[in-house]
């Protein structure tokens, strides 16, 4: 997938640079100066009631610097990304009696998407959802370091939250040609005779429609996370280097993928995106860091992730892609004899701790004998994360569907855009909480 | 940065250059809410380093309208170029909208409130951690010690101004303590505890470390598992955040989605008569406190649920209109960047009759004791029904038979708050998902419990 960013940059080029050559004299100082962070945000909202709709525009910008010593880390971070704003940031730390004399060109503005409003409404009219909120966030942010700065792009995002009890959000990149399909996605209506599996059954389920996506998310991706590892939490970095799942199984973290809502041209961190394999023939081979982290572990960094300018960066998964099969995804259901096929899960979270993972079925079936029978009512599935991981089976759908549910994904209360693609996958077996 | 050592005087700048551009645009009524804030958080750990975050924040909102459309728009920083992104951040959005959003001004107003807090000196976050450290070694003989303590210092101001001349402003701090609490040998998962320091100068480590403690010695022990009907004792954390989720009982809804009245029993009682819940922004002992809400209606003390009976709903104007209700109050804002929206702002619950703790768990016959929630406590008031899933204690006239380190109680929601029997009077507060929550041990019988 090409890495679409825009021509256009966010921050004036000359001023970034004339940034980092002023932070290199920090650096001489011993200041312990890692990097200064500088963000821009459009937010735009429109909100669908019955009886009213109304807009809100909100523009931010903010930067942070971060230092460390060995007594001491310390973010500092403040509203504004201007001249006067960063050296008071930078004061006490780099000599900024000149900074101030340094004149940026007037960033470009953010623009809306043209006809935006238009554009959500008329989608939002084609939906039978009652009440809602569509946001539109576009980000453009800079990370310099001493000797060195880097811009950073991330995509257009739009997010459906309907505010109906049960209802889960929609994340996804603006302008994604699978954006069509949400109206049928929020449209689907649900059935009037559902069957609950009874606590403590234990099934083969298969994920579909994108939700193996989910599944590897928090199996995989929240569990080879630098903090995770490093609290000595994730039994997967216990597992490294043997097998833990079936050898046609590969995971990778993959920011480059600009048409799902992870993506970004470089981490929060400046470290350019690149892809990372989790998992690579069912074996650990890989982590996700950021700068503190990858340091502590030996690891390479470049998933230092920000909520927000007045957030620290924490390591993150961006968009996790498990490479597709061959098997036709029907000839799975038909193969299966008793069990449950899963088409949409509302949520989803791991304890690393326990190794236990709890995911909240929003919508599926009932398998017998290879034929769909009664849907589902909500419930949730759990289980271990390396039993559920060895019992996956092998062959996986042919067909990679990306999973627009995943929205913001909430750790330690940051919110950050990750996204998943996945096929049709068959776990044995799972247990019915 | 922003230095708030004035920052009253700096909002009312803003508040004036926002008014000198929103009168060139075609609004005829409009409102300015503008707010600076600091958060410093220090984070103790038993090995250096010291982590340290300090945040300085400031914004300004627009909403305006006018020729039957209304408007916002917000942006960050106080000079006057944020003010005039966010004019016309608010100009750009207007929508045509079938009612004015804005308040009329006879229904704004302030109400007295106490003087700002302040912030203790720079050497008490350091005292009170070697504090703290040294009361929980003494208080569990060893057996648990402070893994993480993490002091969180707040100072904000904010102020409101409307095109009819109404202004109100607030400038206060807070400062509350998050404690992780772990065992000194063992690879059991670490306890956390959010203490709020209503004064720093009454703030007793001792007393908070023995409190912390007993908490987490109870949450330990041989296990048992029990399924069955049971009485239930709720820890006030617990508590509160079931509380908390029973806010959007008290806020505007459409009338044809209004869950409450099927929650009601044939004499109108929606909780036993022990539950009386207020909601108080004005009183001085709460966390935040405020002259007005966010659309500057005086605060006061609102009584939600009077002895089991619901006696008034929270409602800010902009719900208010959209629902068809009359405004009430109640509106917040989160951030500069926010709409206004209803919410409770310091739900307490008023422990009159209250029961010492000690005696309602020494009354409580075979029952189990709530600690600490393990998931996020669900209701569904739709459906009449509640879940809580948490650790707990098992006890038999107040002697501990065992812990249970996941449990879950469910059931029909009008039942569980009816079977509300008594109220604790060790009331304290906690940030839950809805907001502040002052709440007491609750002792609720007969109650489905599953291990």
């Amino acid at each position: 997938m090409t890495n679409m960013q825009p021509s256009e940059p966010a921050f004036d080029h000359r001023w970034l640079e004339a940034l980092a050559q002023w932070c290199s004299r920090g650096q001489e100082a011993d200041a312990g100066l890692i990097d200064l962070y500088i963000e821009r945000r459009l937010e735009l909202r429109l909100h669908v009631r019955r009886q009213a709709r109304w807009v809100e525009e909100c523009r931010t910008e903010g930067a942070a610097v971060r230092t460390r010593t060995e007594s001491r880390h310390e973010i500092v971070a403040a509203t504004g990304t201007s001249p006067k704003t960063i050296a008071q940031l930078l004061s006490g730390r780099i000599d900024t009696r000149e900074l101030h004399l340094l004149r940026p060109l007037p960033p470009p503005d953010l623009d809306a998407p043209r006809n935006w409003k238009d554009t959500v409404e008329t989608w939002v009219d084609a939906t039978s959802v009652g009440d809602a909120t569509v946001l539109i966030l576009e980000r453009r942010a800079a990370v310099i370091r001493p000797g060195q700065w880097q811009e950073i792009h991330t995509p257009l995002l739009i997010r459906l939250e309907a505010l109906a009890p049960g209802s889960s959000s929609l994340l996804a990149t603006w302008n994604h040609a699978g954006l069509t399909q949400w109206a049928a996605l929020v449209n689907e209506c649900p059935q009037r005779r559902v069957w609950r599996p009874s606590g403590g059954d234990q099934l083969p389920v298969i994920f579909t429609s994108g939700t193996a996506g989910v599944l590897m998310h928090e199996l995989v991706g929240h569990l080879l996370e630098g903090d995770v590892i490093s609290d000595g939490g994730s039994p997967l970095e216990r597992a490294e280097a043997s097998i833990v799942g079936p050898p046609t199984l590969t995971v990778i973290d993959d920011p480059t993928r600009f048409d799902l809502p992870g993506a970004f041209s470089s981490d929060d961190e400046g470290v350019l995106a690149e892809p990372i394999h989790l998992l690579s023939g069912g074996v650990v081979c890989g982590a996700l860091c950021d700068g503190l982290t990858a340091s502590q572990l030996d690891r390479a960094p470049g998933r230092g992730r920000r909520a927000a300018w007045n957030q620290a960066p924490v390591p993150r998964m961006s968009n996790v892609v498990v490479p597709p099969g061959h098997t036709d995804p029907e000839a799975l259901e038909n193969d299966l004899k008793n069990g449950l096929v899963v088409t949409r899960l509302s949520g989803a979270s791991v304890d690393p701790r326990s190794g236990q993972v709890i995911l909240r079925v929003e919508q599926g079936w009932e398998i017998r004998h290879g034929r769909r029978r009664r849907a589902l009512a909500p419930f949730e599935l759990g289980g271990d994360v390396l039993g559920i991981l060895r019992s996956i089976e092998p062959d996986f759908g042919d067909d990679p569907t990306p999973d627009w549910r995943l929205a913001w994904c909430l750790k330690a209360g940051l919110p950050l855009p990750t996204g998943a693609e996945a096929p049709t996958m068959l776990v044995r077996t799972m247990e019915v909480v | 940065m922003t230095e708030v050592s004035d920052p009253i005087e700096r909002l009312h700048r803003t508040a004036t250059s926002t008014r000198d551009m929103v009168i060139h645009t075609n609004a005829t009524r409009w409102e300015v809410f503008a707010k600076a804030s600091t958060l410093r958080e220090m984070v103790f750990e038993p090995d250096p380093p010291l982590k340290i975050s300090m945040v300085h924040e400031t914004g300004v909102a627009v909403r305006m309208t006018g020729r039957g459309e209304a408007g916002f728009g917000a942006a960050s920083g106080l000079e006057a170029h944020a003010a005039r992104v966010a004019v016309e951040a608010a100009s750009s959005s207007l929508t045509p909208l079938p009612f004015d959003p804005l308040p009329p001004s006879r229904l704004l107003g302030l109400t007295d409130v106490a003087p700002p807090r302040q912030l203790p000196g720079a050497a008490w976050a350091s005292h009170v951690a070697e504090a703290l450290t040294r009361g929980v070694l003494q208080a569990s003989g060893a057996a648990l010690l402070i893994r993480r303590l993490v002091f969180q210092e707040g100072t904000y101001a904010w102020l409101l101004a409307t095109g009819d001349g109404f202004v109100a402003s607030q400038h206060d701090a807070t400062l509350s303590l998050l404690v992780e609490l772990g065992p000194r040998d063992g690879d059991r998962l670490p306890h956390h505890e959010w203490v709020w320091v209503k004064r720093p100068e009454d703030f007793d480590p001792e007393v908070v470390a023995a409190q912390m403690c007993n908490r987490a010695i109870l949450a330990g022990g041989p296990t048992v598992s029990r399924d069955g009907l049971f009485n239930i004792l709720l820890h006030p954390e617990v508590g509160a955040h079931l509380l908390g989720s029973l806010s959007s009982l008290f806020l505007p809804t459409p009338e044809d989605d209004d869950p409450l009245a099927m929650l009601l029993d044939r004499n109108g009682r929606l909780g036993s008569e022990a539950l009386t819940l207020t909601d108080d922004r004005s009183a001085s002992d709460c966390p935040p406190v405020a002259p007005c809400d966010g659309e500057g209606l005086p605060t006061g003390r609102h009584i939600l649920l009077d002895h089991g009976v619901p006696r008034h709903r929270l409602a800010c104007h902009f719900e208010a209109q959209l629902y068809g209700e009359p405004t009430r109050g109640g509106a917040r804002r989160f951030s500069y960047r926010d709409y206004p929206t209803t919410g409770i702002g310091a739900l307490r619950v008023n422990p009159d009759p209250g029961v010492s703790p000690a005696e309602l768990l020494q009354n409580a016959g075979r029952s189990l004791y709530l600690l600490r929630l393990v998931a996020p406590v669900v209701t569904d008031p739709a459906n009449d029904s509640f879940r809580l899933r948490a650790q707990g204690v098992w006890l038999d006239d107040g002697a501990v038979e065992g812990f249970q380190p996941v449990v879950e109680v469910s059931g029909a929601l009008s039942l569980m708050l009816r079977r509300t029997e008594a109220v604790g009077t060790d009331l304290a507060w906690y940030q839950t998902a809805a907001g502040f929550v002052e709440a007491p041990t609750l002792f609720i019988t007969c109650q489905r419990v599953t291990g």
